[in-house]
């Protein structure tokens, strides 16, 4: 992704488990971009990761639909270009911390996001989610980097 | 069914574990993390299709609403 210049942040458990959320997920989402260079880019990356996409499928991603699952490659992709509970990738991307080289979503907006979408597993799952956020703000873990320097 | 307690505050005795649970996954490294995070289990409808795309995500909210086994979890509260 990185190499491909992608703009793209982890978020939903599989950001939270980057961050030390101790818990398990069956799928990595990915908000992405929603900018047509970015789209192409993000194409040629998941490409290299071996989703195998038809020139439809490609062509749907780069008409700018919202929400796309890739259930066709090595791991079960969600890429979500307009999360509930985030106005903004630019305001994400600002607040965003970076395990090892991979940028993730703030702890706040992976909240904001589960609290927005409001599904059951998602209410079941917030009360550690928020202990989790308050335990990781007050322990900053080493290599992790928060916000724009 | 019981009626679900929509995000219920946490019981001191809850709090304490999960505390423990984040000291002992922050002594682990990324990689193991990442092993055994990651998991898949067959989750029906859902997974019988490689691709799926939305207009919005509401339009994807309303799928999992009206195709998932509710058991899922994916249903709004």
């Amino acid at each position: 992704m990185a190499r491909h210049g992608v703009r793209y942040l982890f978020i939903g458990n599989a950001g939270a488990v980057l961050l030390g959320f101790p818990d398990t997920t069956q799928v990595t989402e990915l908000f992405v971009a929603d900018e047509a260079e970015n789209c192409r880019s993000l194409l040629a990356a998941v490409g290299e990761l071996d989703f195998q996409l038809s020139a439809s499928e490609n062509e749907q991603i780069l008409r700018g639909k919202d929400f796309v699952q890739l259930k066709n490659g090595p791991f079960d992709l969600d890429l979500v270009f307009a999360p509930d509970g985030i106005e903004r990738f630019d305001d994400a991307w600002r607040r965003r911390a970076v395990v090892d080289r991979f940028p993730v979503c703030h702890m706040d907006d992976i909240i904001a996001s589960k609290a927005a979408t409001n599904r059951r597993k998602d209410q079941e799952s917030l009360p550690r989610l928020r202990a989790f956020r308050d335990y990781w703000l007050a322990n900053p873990p080493p290599g992790q980097s928060i916000g724009d320097a | 069914m019981a009626e679900f307690e929509q995000d219920a505050a946490p019981s001191p005795e809850e709090l304490r574990q999960w505390r423990a649970e984040f000291e002992a996954a922050a002594r682990r490294p990324l990689e193991q993390r990442l092993k055994y995070a990651f998991i898949k289990t067959y989750k029906p409808v859902m997974d019988d299709a490689r691709f799926r795309a939305f207009d919005t995500t509401a339009d994807y909210r309303r799928w999992c609403e009206e195709n998932l086994p509710e058991w899922l979890g994916y249903g709004r509260v």
